[in-house]
This record gives C-alpha cells, sequence and structure tokens, in this order.
C-alpha cells in the first residue's frame, strides 16, 4: 500500500516539474529553434512570472474575497494569509478564477520583459546577445532582494494556496492545472510551426540576409517570438509558485536557464516533440537521482546530488559532440496541398 | 578624501587586480577560439581548491599560485581537448562551442563539489566556507594579497605581452587570433597554437581563484557567482582586445569598492544590496551601444 | 611533381569535384580556369588538405599526402596563397615575412626576408607598417611574398590578379613568371583572367561543374573555339 502510493507521489510530482518545464522548453523553442534567439535569459520572464505573482497574488485574492485588513499583504503576509486561506479554501470557483487572472497576470508581465530583452536581440551578435541577455536574467533576483516591498526581499513570500479546495487531492489538481497550460502550449507551438508566421520564423533563422531580401521584417518576427515566449515562460514562473505556494528570489540560472537549454538540446532544437522527449528523459532522470539519494547517502563521502550535475554535464558534452541534432532531428513542415504538387512535378 | 579610507582603496586595488586576472582569460580564450568561456567559473573554483588543499596539507596558501596555475592550465586543456577541438572538427557554431563550455563547467561544478564534500567529510575541513585571510602577511597594515594580487597582474600581463610581441610563437598566436585559415596556410598547427592559448587563459584563472580566499569567503559557488562579473569585465574591457581586460577589471573594481562605499555614506547603506546591479548594467549597457569594449574607443580617437 | 589522381573532394555532404586528375611538372605554371562556382578553388583547398576528400589520391614527389593536415602539407613545401584575407592586416609587413619563413624550412630568416625584399622593392619601403593600412596591390604582392618566402616547390595562388587595377595585374603576372624562371618552383595558377592565365601557362585544365573538360596547352585551347565561347566566355 505504502509503495503503491509512494510511486503515484512520485509520479504526481515529476508531472508538475515535467509539465513546468515544457512550457518552458516549448518556449525556447519558439524563441531560439524558430526565430533563432539565443536566450540565455529564459530565467529572466520566468522569474519576472514567479515574483510577480508573490507580489500581487495576496493582494487580489483580498479583493476577489471583499476583505479588508490594514496589514501589509507582503510584510504581514503570514497573518493576512492565516485569514485569506480558510476563506479561499470553500470558494473554488474564486479560488480557479483567481489562479486563471494570475497567469494573465503573469504572461502579460512576462511579454513585458520580453520586449526589454528585445532591445539587445535586435541588434546584438549571437554570442553577445546570449551573454547579455544572461545578465538582464540576474538583475531581477538583484532587485527582488534588495527591493522588499516587491516579495519581501530574501525570505520571500507565501502566496494563496489557490488549490486548497481540492483538499487531499490538492497536488493532483494542481499537477493537472500545470498539464493543461503545457498541453495548450505544446498545441500552439505545432500550430505555430506550421503556420506562415512560424515558417517565417525558421526562414529568417536559417538566412537573414535572404529573408530580408524577400521583403521580411526581422526586427517584427524576433519580436513576436520572443514575446509569444517569454509570455509562456511567464506562466511557468506563476504555475510553479501556486504549485509550491510560496516564492523566494533564488531562482537561479542553473535551474531555469542552462537546464531549459540542455533538455531542448537533447531533445533536438526546433522542434517540439524533441523537445518534448528532452523534457521528459531530463526529468525522470533528475528525480531518480533525487528519489534514490537517500538510499545511496552514507555509502559515498559526499552528497549524491552533485552525481546529478556531473552527470548532466557528461550527458550534454556527449550530445553536442556525437548527435548535434538532437535525439530527434528537426523535419521541415511541408503543407498537404504543396506536397501533392511537388509530388505532380516530380512525375513530370 | 571623500570619507574614503584607506582600507577601502586597499580593497578596491586587490578586488581590481583579481577580477582583471579573471577577465584577461576570457578576453584571451574569446580572441584565439571565438568562443565566451562560461567554463572559467569552475576554473577560477578549481584554483581556490588548489590553494585550500594545499594550506590543509601544511603548505602556506601562497604556494597556491603555482598549484592552481599548473592543475587549472591542465583542466583548460582537458576541456579544449575533450570537448573543443571534437566540436571545432565538427565545424560546429561559435554557439554550440559556447554549449559545450557550460556543459563543461556543470560537470566539474559537480566534480569540485564532490570534492569540497569530500575534504570536509575526510579532513574534517570546512571546506564550504574557505577563508585564508588569517594566513596573509601584512606590510605596515596592509595586507599581502593586495600585493600579490597586483603583482600576479603585472606579471600576467608583462608575460602575455612579451609572449605576443617577443617570440615567434606568440606572433603565430597573434596570427591565428586574426586569420586561423591563413595561419595555417603558412604552417602554423592552429591546433597547438589554441591548445597554448587555453592553458596559459585557464593558469591565469586559477592564480586568481588561489588568491580569492586570501581576500574573501568562498566556496564551490565562488565561480557560479562570479562569472557574470567576468564577462562584464572582459566585455567592458573589450573582447577584441587583449589587454582590456584590466580596464575593464579596475573600473568594475573601484566602482564595486569604492564608489558602493561612498554611495552608501552619502545615501545610505540600503545602497549597498544594489551592488550586483552594477557590473550586469555595465555589461549590458556595453554590449549594447558599444559592443566591442571600451578600449575601442581610445583607438577610434588616435585614428580620427 | 605534384599528381592529383581521380579526385573525388568537396565539403561534408557537398560533393563539388569529380574524377579530377592533374599533373604539375617541375617548373611549370599549369592554370586552371573555368566559369564560377567550377570547384577552382576547392581543387586548390583539395591539394591544401582543407576540403573533405573522399576518394583518389594526392602525391608530391611520390609522397602521399592525401589527407594529411594543412600544416604539414604546407612544410612539406606547398604555399597557398589564399583569394581573400590572404595576410594578417594586424602585424607589420616584417612580420608577416618573418612568421611564414619561421614555420617553413627556411635556415636563415634575414637573408629570406633580403630576397624577397629585391623582389618586391616596395615592402622594405613599408615593412614596419601594419598591413592594415597597405593598398590592395601591395598586400597582393605581401600574399605572394608570405608564401614565396618559405621557398616552396609549389606554389597554390588563387586568383592573384582579382580585383586589381591593370598596372598591378600586369606587373603581378610578370612577378609569376620571374619567379617561376628564378626559383624553377611550380605555380598551379587559379585565374578567371582568361587571357592573363593562358599568357602564363605551360599547360591548361578548364574545369567545369566539378570535372575537367579539357587539358592540353593554351595554343590547344585556342583551338577549341566551342569551349572557349561556352564556357570562358571568349571569342566571337
Amino acid at each position: 500500500m505504502s509503495v503503491w502510493s509512494d510511486i503515484i507521489l512520485f509520479t504526481v510530482d515529476l508531472l508538475a516539474l515535467f509539465g513546468v518545464y515544457l512550457i518552458i522548453n516549448i518556449s525556447l523553442n519558439i524563441q531560439r529553434g524558430f526565430a533563432g534567439i539565443p536566450n540565455f535569459g529564459l530565467m529572466f520572464a520566468i522569474a519576472g512570472g514567479a515574483y510577480i505573482t508573490g507580489a500581487v497574488a495576496t493582494r487580489l485574492a483580498l479583493v476577489m474575497l471583499g476583505m479588508h485588513t490594514n496589514l501589509d499583504p507582503i510584510f504581514d503576509n503570514i497573518p493576512v494569509l492565516s485569514k485569506v486561506d480558510p476563506l479561499l479554501q470553500s470558494q473554488s470557483l474564486t479560488s480557479i478564477a483567481l489562479m486563471i487572472i494570475l497567469l494573465i497576470i503573469g504572461a502579460i508581465f512576462g511579454a513585458i520583459l520580453g520586449l526589454i530583452q528585445l532591445g539587445p536581440a535586435i541588434r546584438l551578435r549571437e554570442d553577445y546577445l546570449a551573454i547579455t541577455l544572461l545578465a538582464f536574467a540576474e538583475m531581477i533576483n538583484v532587485i527582488a532582494v534588495a527591493y522588499k516591498p516587491f516579495i519581501g526581499g530574501i525570505t520571500g513570500v507565501q502566496v494563496p494556496d489557490v488549490f486548497a479546495w481540492s483538499g487531499e487531492y490538492r497536488f493532483y489538481i494542481a499537477t493537472a492545472a500545470i498539464l493543461v497550460v503545457a498541453a495548450i502550449s505544446y498545441v500552439y507551438a505545432e500550430f505555430l510551426g506550421r503556420s506562415p508566421l512560424g515558417r517565417t520564423m525558421k526562414a529568417i533563422r536559417e538566412n537573414e540576409v535572404a529573408a530580408m531580401a524577400l521583403g521580411k521584417n526581422l526586427v517584427k518576427y524576433r519580436a513576436i517570438a520572443m514575446v509569444i515566449g517569454s509570455a509562456f515562460c511567464g506562466m511557468a514562473g506563476v504555475l510553479w509558485t501556486l504549485y509550491g505556494d510560496t516564492v523566494t528570489p533564488t531562482y537561479h540560472r542553473f535551474y531555469w536557464t542552462f537546464l531549459p537549454w540542455l533538455m531542448v538540446l537533447l531533445g533536438g532544437l526546433g522542434n517540439n516533440k524533441g523537445a518534448l522527449l528532452g523534457t521528459l528523459v531530463f526529468t525522470v532522470l533528475d528525480k531518480l537521482i533525487i528519489y534514490y539519494k537517500h538510499s545511496l547517502a552514507g555509502m559515498l563521502p559526499f552528497d549524491v546530488v552533485w552525481l546529478d550535475q556531473v552527470l548532466l554535464g557528461l550527458i550534454t558534452a556527449i550530445i553536442l559532440i556525437y548527435r548535434p541534432q538532437g535525439l530527434l532531428e528537426e523535419k521541415p513542415y511541408v503543407p498537404k496541398e504543396l506536397e501533392a504538387k511537388l509530388k505532380s512535378i516530380e512525375k513530370k | 578624501m571623500f570619507g574614503i579610507g584607506l582600507p577601502t582603496i586597499v580593497g578596491g586595488l586587490t578586488w581590481s587586480a583579481l577580477l582583471s586576472l579573471m577577465g584577461i582569460g576570457i578576453t584571451l580564450l574569446y580572441r584565439t577560439t571565438k568562443v565566451p568561456n562560461f567554463a572559467h567559473a569552475s576554473f577560477v573554483t578549481t584554483g581556490v581548491y588548489a590553494s585550500f588543499t594545499l594550506s590543509l596539507l601544511g603548505f602556506h596558501p601562497y604556494w597556491g599560485i603555482l598549484a592552481g596555475f599548473i592543475l587549472t592550465g591542465l583542466e583548460a586543456l582537458l576541456l579544449f581537448y575533450s570537448i573543443l577541438e571534437p566540436l571545432r572538427r565538427r565545424k560546429s557554431s561559435v554557439f554550440i562551442l559556447m554549449i559545450g563550455t557550460l556543459a563543461f563547467d556543470i560537470l566539474f561544478y559537480g566534480i569540485l563539489n564532490i570534492y569540497a564534500d569530500y575534504l570536509q567529510t575526510v579532513f574534517k575541513a570546512s571546506a564550504r566556507a574557505v577563508y585564508l585571510a588569517p594566513k596573509d602577511f601584512s606590510i605596515m597594515g596592509i595586507p599581502g594579497i593586495m600585493f600579490m594580487s597586483l603583482g600576479m597582474l603585472v606579471i600576467s600581463v608583462l608575460g602575455l605581452y612579451l609572449l605576443l610581441n617577443r617570440t615567434t610563437v606568440g606572433i603565430a598566436l597573434k596570427a591565428c587570433m586574426e586569420n586561423t585559415a591563413l595561419a595555417q596556410t603558412i604552417g602554423v598547427n592552429v591546433s597547438l597554437m589554441l591548445m597554448l592559448s587555453w592553458f596559459i587563459a585557464g593558469g591565469i584563472a586559477g592564480i586568481s581563484g588561489a588568491l580569492l580566499p586570501m581576500y574573501i569567503e568562498t566556496s564551490p559557488d565562488i565561480g557560479v557567482l562570479l562569472v557574470a562579473e567576468m564577462f562584464c569585465v572582459s566585455i567592458l574591457g573589450g573582447l577584441e582586445q587583449v589587454y582590456g581586460a584590466p580596464l575593464g577589471g579596475f573600473l568594475m573594481g573601484f566602482a564595486e569598492v569604492v564608489l558602493t562605499s561612498w554611495l552608501a555614506s552619502e545615501v545610505g547603506p540600503w545602497i549597498i544590496s544594489y551592488t550586483p546591479l552594477l557590473p550586469l548594467g555595465a555589461m549590458a549597457l556595453t554590449l549594447i551601444f558599444i559592443p566591442k569594449g571600451l578600449a575601442t574607443i581610445k583607438i577610434r580617437r588616435r585614428e580620427g | 611533381m605534384l599528381k592529383v589522381k581521380n579526385l573525388n573532394s568537396g565539403y561534408g555532404k557537398l560533393h563539388v569535384l569529380y574524377d579530377v586528375s592533374l599533373e604539375c611538372e617541375k617548373g611549370e605554371i599549369i592554370s586552371v580556369i573555368g566559369p564560377n562556382g567550377a570547384g577552382k578553388t576547392t581543387l586548390l583547398n583539395s591539394i591544401f588538405g582543407i576540403a573533405n576528400i573522399y576518394s583518389g589520391s594526392i602525391t608530391i614527389d611520390g609522397k602521399e599526402t592525401t589527407r594529411l593536415p594543412a600544416y604539414v602539407i604546407s612544410r612539406m613545401g606547398v604555399a597557398y596563397v589564399l583569394q581573400m584575407l590572404n595576410v594578417f592586416a594586424q602585424l607589420t609587413v616584417e612580420e608577416n615575412l618573418r612568421i611564414s619563413a619561421a614555420y617553413s624550412k627556411v635556415k636563415d630568416i634575414n637573408k629570406a626576408t633580403e630576397k624577397i625584399y629585391e623582389i618586391f622593392p616596395i615592402l622594405r619601403e613599408r615593412k614596419k607598417q601594419l598591413v592594415g593600412t597597405l593598398s590592395g596591390g601591395e598586400r597582393q604582392m605581401l600574399a605572394i611574398s608570405i608564401g614565396l618566402i618559405r621557398n616552396p616547390k609549389i606554389l597554390l595562388l588563387d586568383e592573384p590578379t582579382a580585383g586589381l587595377m591593370p598596372l598591378y595585374v600586369k606587373m603581378i603576372a610578370n612577378k609569376i613568371k620571374e619567379i617561376r624562371d628564378m626559383r624553377g618552383i611550380s605555380i598551379i595558377l587559379v585565374e578567371q583572367n582568361v587571357q592573363k592565365a593562358l599568357e602564363l601557362a605551360n599547360k591548361v585544365y578548364v574545369l567545369v561543374s566539378g570535372q575537367i573538360i579539357f587539358k592540353g596547352s593554351p595554343s590547344e585551347l585556342k583551338e577549341k573555339h566551342e569551349i572557349m565561347k561556352l564556357y570562358l566566355g571568349v571569342g566571337e
């Protein structure tokens, strides 16, 4: 019985992580895989979504529940939540509405951060750009730590539990919510890849000069990719915060920029199935290492989590050298009517 | 002088020299291999643990300068031969090379953490908070680390200058920086030259790492924490200019230590928590507005 | 001297040359001509070990050099003057010459440099200047000198007169002949300028779409009006 529930808990936790990373990796795929933007500042919009949730969620809950208090929702975070949470628990519809509004806010905030990143994105060379975006992303943490009224400084804040109404099924529902958004983003990216917009982005990625010669506006398409991608990242940040119902300004580029990159490279750049596969392989590996950590602890004179990094570095290096196209190669999408035309030409 | 005491100035000089030492290698590698080297983080951390290990074994930590230089130089060679050469042979893009250095850095981050854990359990040493300043010497009340870091910087820059301008190998290395295809046609073994540049760059990063615990408390995370700043130093000075890094290093070092301490006394201590914005902001602005770095501004004026 | 046999080569998956064979004797000038994109530069790159060789062989003085790295081939006495970016702009004229000599079998670098200055006196005047400040013609002279100072057995020249003023074209052409006569080295010359190429060459190869379609003396080629007109745009 306990083994069974262990497995279920493990799976639910795994799926939540998988879902959040899938959203992020799809977003990276749109930015880099489609439009060629080397976004080494993915964390910017993810942390942005997470921190904005921390900053507004409690205030928003107070308004939606029609409550009044003299306490500050950030500095007196715990006392305020002790009043908000019980009320929210009994109102499932308000909870869901709160979550959706937060997702929208996160997407908008993420998109705005994407627009800020766009300044360098349209004028810099690939390697310079990657470093600039990385620097941008680091700045949001500095500000979140230094400016206490934002999310309470280094200790962070708790946010209202929007899944409390589901009682003992809380984590199942939370995971389901993440997976729904992940599925939507996946379908959207598939659709985008086949649309004229997505194909134009890929054309620009392959050859900027040729695309310009065809009258395509580089800046416009890069901006679109950046904004769409960052909006998804913002939502991922919101979901991860709501899932754990707390946020601290400790989002690290290793987990929220480098890991997504490695996953997408593992799966294969520029194709969504690859992103899906890469995400799955990585998250399962990661969770398994953490799961078996306890059984290995004590046998080795060091913490087993570090093997995670060693393995990760090794796998990435091996993939770069021996299978640079990733597990699944990008296949050009040819619309059906065009394919038929091509075939008829071949026959002639 | 504006209420800035001698310790602040000493700190500013030390930090500037250390930052410069970290930045030099990044610039050199960018010039030779055209890759922004993320593995500089673990290079520096390796230097830290070189001097820490030696001090555990009873040597003075400053012996770590030599050990750090050699050890990290070899680490850089390992990166070059195990990842970068195979990628270069495949004609991978600069971006993929960059991811390659990142992969190596993550790998070594794990290894260094394992090593620190090992020291902690086996030697019962505080390997996650390495601070060796108590073992430092001092001259007229000024800590030795200032003299050592400035000295190592002068030696590194001078050595690099002599190598690049007075020796055949150095001129060949300069030739490789400018045009690898042409260097090949005149019989230069480009791969050997790149190897040399990786050894030197890694070695200098190791020196800076070996000196670091004499000035601040370090941990296996120190390289990761500082890597953005290292890039900033190198970019501010100009990635196209081998000697640009010290310029960036001193600007950044003084801004961080001296300027911040002055601002804290004038505006209020709350401003200190915003200090990390300085290098990041400076780097972003430099890249956006003068992507070739400050060192190029001077040249433009000379030509015009 | 240099023998290329049934060479198939290209870059990665891009197959450029098909079954190309070529021979060059000591002291000969061979011109390879043909339309743009025919694979002329790829031929030189293959000889020099830069392109990917799929099959066939290349020998120099009977020694197999197929698939050796470029710097080794270079040290065996092959000098390659690239078409573009063929000088180090950030080094001085003298540094350019000395670094090239240093990585060859030349022993007395000072003497070798002196000899180059005798052939191209203008370079002596410019020797302390950064190459970035030289004119196009001067750069081309330096580029050839960088190859020449290595005292090569074989000199590969990729369009040495492209983009130069007529005055320089004539001068460079004369120098190429002079060098051959003086040192007895073999020269493989890739040229767009058909007139110049025919004037200089002992033997001509016409390369079209990666295949040799003609091999013979310049006068023989002039008889082949078809080829001259169709591929080289020369004739009535």
